[in-house]
């Protein structure tokens, strides 16, 4: 039932309000006497040097690839996890095996991004 | 009109609206921050059809994980050669003939057709488990090609991103 | 559904199983040969050879399983039968003569490191292709449709070494995102029509009255959209001359043949599976009078034969060219399914049995030359039917069998396509195809003009073929010769798997 949301609603409903209110009571109350060195970017205390936009290896692509991969097989476990006692008790043992060869099947990509240096950053 | 029908425009609102920014907006990074809230929007009406793992899906695969990838992507990409990625228009007159035409036959079919549906209960309890019982015994056929086509992307990706060796 | 029925319905897949154990096969290997890639190009033959004896075992089977729990046992989600062996068949000797190619093809040889990958990605094509084939659900058919264009949109921009090449990849990606965005669509409005992804109870319920025909309509042109992109058919084919002119020869020859099979053969499975209501004795199908499949298909083969074959005259790049003539073959063989009937069907698989022995044929001679020359343009072209006798005569032979003229075997896969047009009454689109058929005779024959008949440009190449492609060259040619001249094995096998499970 919609009920079950209303925490949900709660939550988001809090933060997008309590977010908004810091940033514009700040705005409104805070003392504002801007100079140059205020302005400038924050970067920890160090002088911000070079431009922002500096092109980025394709490697970076490639790790986020490999991160939506894998959050997808990650979606697949879960369905599995969760019905896997009522499984083993309809089936027996073999409820392990398509998921065994669903990980093997990915578990290959791993190892083969892992041995041809995907993973690695250099 | 109640609770669900006000929840379900607030979301189709959502949607909508921001959709129509991620098209129209000039700065291609707008686009791809409104995208966030299409998204949103879309995981939210997944939530009223009752199809809960579904949205977490949407929200984990799309928002976190696609939805970051492409805003790097923009963000990376956008100035580094000179190159001004922006949106124009262009073709206004054909274009909005032709959406209309489109919309127009949409609206006739999802109107005026008897679909196929059946009473159910709101699920009281996530759906993952009967997917997941449906994903291992009916469909398990799809789950293992799922595994190949995932493999297969895997190697794509890297085979498109590694750098192409100087030819010797 | 049991586990064990499971375990009993992967006897029908073991085909499939078994190219994707090569598949994996083939990734370990690369990964544990290191450097030595000798190995994976017949380790992917022996794959196709292992899945095509699978294949020859399986010809008399028939059966559908993977059916959903509660439905029917004959309501499957993968259907095994005569007509998909056929294509399968074809599949698996398209992919080992590509691979074949391959050792000789310069662009792959340049890419070394990544050889493993080629394989495996051709190896995903190939499973891709298998399940596309045999599909009956909706689901099944989009997963098989994807698995198939993320592996040949990888394998368009593999070399890297040209800017047409990442440009043909890019461009087939967003083609093929749109047009398989636009068949999940209609899979979705089936769905909620009917309820069910499976095509046989999709079936059984189109036969009841209730069905919203406007909405069917738009789905049924949504799900064309999809199949008709792999297919190329006309005004989904803009990808085509771009990727085939862009990626390397060796997959060009491949997505003109191999995936093209595979796309008629869903298409020709999903007519007769969901809206065919039974067989007459004749051999015609009786459509469920809920789509006009007969009259939109007509009105696209003939659109994607005039324009291919139109827009194949004005071409100077071969590749180019040849892309244009398979759009037009592409025309040809959607009559073939629109004929709707039986001798449809076998005029379908002879064309294609003998349009993948030319195409392919055509496609390794262009590779080779390009290979010697680094050129595909008609330009350099010039007089090269002297320097390069033997492949000069060879490529003109393919080139007459694509024209369709006597005593070709392409000729014989016209017949058949004419015999079954003017039985089944349509003599007008018969009068038009043959019309295009002239026309292409032109721009084939304009090549062999341009080889034997111009002065060669520049100083004379010599080419010493190796033997491996002297005897592949000859292994193309001789279905080519023989069938022309001796077909009545092909058309009687034709005629042997002509089965779709089905009404």
């Amino acid at each position: 039932m919609i009920e079950q949301y209303i925490p949900i609603f709660l939550v988001i409903g809090v933060s997008v309000v309590f977010s908004m209110a810091v940033i514009a009571s700040s705005k409104l109350f805070g003392p504002q006497r801007p100079d140059s060195e205020k302005l400038s970017t924050y970067e920890s205390g160090m002088k911000p040097v070079g431009g922002v936009r500096e092109r980025i290896s394709i490697k970076y692509y490639l790790v986020a690839m490999l991160f939506i991969v894998f959050d997808i097989e990650v979606i697949f476990v879960y369905p599995w996890g969760v019905e896997f006692k009522k499984l083993l008790g309809e089936q027996g043992i073999s409820a392990l095996v398509p998921m065994i060869i669903f990980l093997v099947v990915l578990e290959l990509g791993y190892l083969y991004v892992y041995k041809k240096g995907g993973l690695k950053w250099d | 009109m109640n609770i669900y029908d006000i929840v379900f425009y607030l979301f189709a609102a959502i949607t909508l609206a921001s959709a129509f920014v991620v098209v129209t907006a000039r700065n291609i990074i707008y686009s791809a921050f409104s995208l966030l809230f299409t998204f949103f929007g879309i995981a939210g009406l997944y939530v009223l059809l009752g199809a809960d793992f579904i949205a977490v899906v949407q929200l984990m695969v799309y928002v976190g994980g696609i939805l970051v990838l492409i805003l790097f992507g923009v963000m990376l990409t956008n100035k580094i050669t000179s190159v001004q990625i922006k949106t124009g228009t262009l073709q206004v007159i054909p274009a909005i003939l032709g959406t209309a035409l489109m919309a127009g036959v949409l609206i006739k079919i999802f109107t005026g057709t008897n679909w196929h549906s059946q009473m159910a209960q709101y699920p009281t309890k996530t759906t993952a488990y009967a997917l997941g019982h449906i994903l291992l015994t009916d469909y398990v056929l799809i789950f293992e090609l799922l595994g190949i086509l995932l493999l297969i992307a895997l190697i794509g990706a890297a085979t498109i991103a590694r750098k192409e060796e100087k030819a010797s | 559904m049991e586990f064990n029925t499971i375990y009993n319905n992967l006897f029908y897949l073991v085909p499939e199983i078994a190219v994707s154990a090569f598949l994996l096969l083939v990734v370990l290997a690369d990964l544990i040969l290191g450097n030595n890639k000798k190995l994976l190009p017949y380790l992917s033959i022996a794959g196709m050879l292992v899945a095509g004896f699978c294949v020859m075992n399986q010809m008399t089977f028939s059966g559908a399983v993977f059916s959903p729990s509660g439905q029917s046992k004959s309501f499957g989600m993968v259907t095994v039968d005569s007509f998909g062996a056929f294509f399968k068949l074809l599949v698996v000797i398209s992919t080992i003569l590509v691979v074949f190619f391959s050792f000789s093809s310069e662009e792959i040889k340049k890419s070394t490191r990544r050889q493993g990958e080629y394989y495996t990605l051709i190896l995903g094509m190939v499973l891709g292709m298998f399940l596309m084939i045999s599909a009956t659900d909706l689901i099944l058919i989009y997963l098989s449709l994807e698995l198939m264009s993320l592996s040949s949109y990888v394998l368009t921009g593999f070399t890297k070494l040209k800017d047409r090449n990442s440009e043909a990849a890019l461009k087939y990606l967003i083609y093929g995102a749109v047009s398989s965005g636009l068949m999940l669509f209609g899979i979705s409005i089936v769905y909620g029509l009917t309820g069910s992804t499976n095509l046989y109870v999709i079936n059984t319920l189109l036969q009841s009255p209730q069905i919203n025909m406007l909405a069917l309509g738009i789905a049924g042109i949504l799900i064309f959209a999809g199949i008709g992109y792999k297919i190329s058919a006309a005004p989904f084919h803009f990808w085509t001359p771009d990727v085939y002119e862009g990626a390397p020869i060796t997959i060009t020859a491949f997505l003109s043949v191999a995936s093209k099979a595979a796309g008629f053969a869903l298409l020709a499975r999903f007519i007769k599976v969901t809206f065919v209501s039974s067989v007459a004795p004749s051999g015609h199908w009786l459509l469920i009078p809920v789509f006009p499949w007969k009259e939109l298909l007509i009105v696209i083969s003939i659109l994607t034969m005039t324009l291919g074959n139109f827009t194949a005259l004005w071409q100077t790049n071969l590749k180019r060219m040849l892309a244009y003539s398979s759009i037009a073959h592409a025309g040809y063989l959607l009559l073939s399914v629109a004929v709707l009937s039986n001798q449809g069907l076998v005029a379908m698989l002879v064309y294609f049995a003998i349009y993948a022995f030319m195409n392919l044929g055509a496609f390794f001679i262009v590779m080779i030359i390009a290979n010697k020359i680094g050129s595909e343009d008609l330009e350099d072209y010039k007089g090269l039917g002297y320097s390069m006798p033997f492949l000069g005569v060879t490529f003109g032979m393919f080139l007459v069998s694509l024209t369709g003229l006597p005593p070709s075997a392409g000729f014989i896969g016209k017949l058949y396509l004419f015999i079954a047009l003017v039985d089944a009454n349509m003599i007008t689109v018969a009068v038009i195809a043959l019309l295009n058929t002239v026309v292409a005779l032109y721009y084939y024959i304009r090549v062999l003009k341009e080889m034997f008949l111009s002065k060669p440009t520049g100083e004379p190449v010599s080419l010493r073929l190796s033997p491996l492609s002297l005897i592949l060259i000859l292994v193309m040619l001789a279905p080519v010769v023989i069938f022309g001249v001796y077909f009545t094995p092909v058309v009687e096998f034709a005629k042997s798997c002509i089965t779709i499970l089905g009404m």
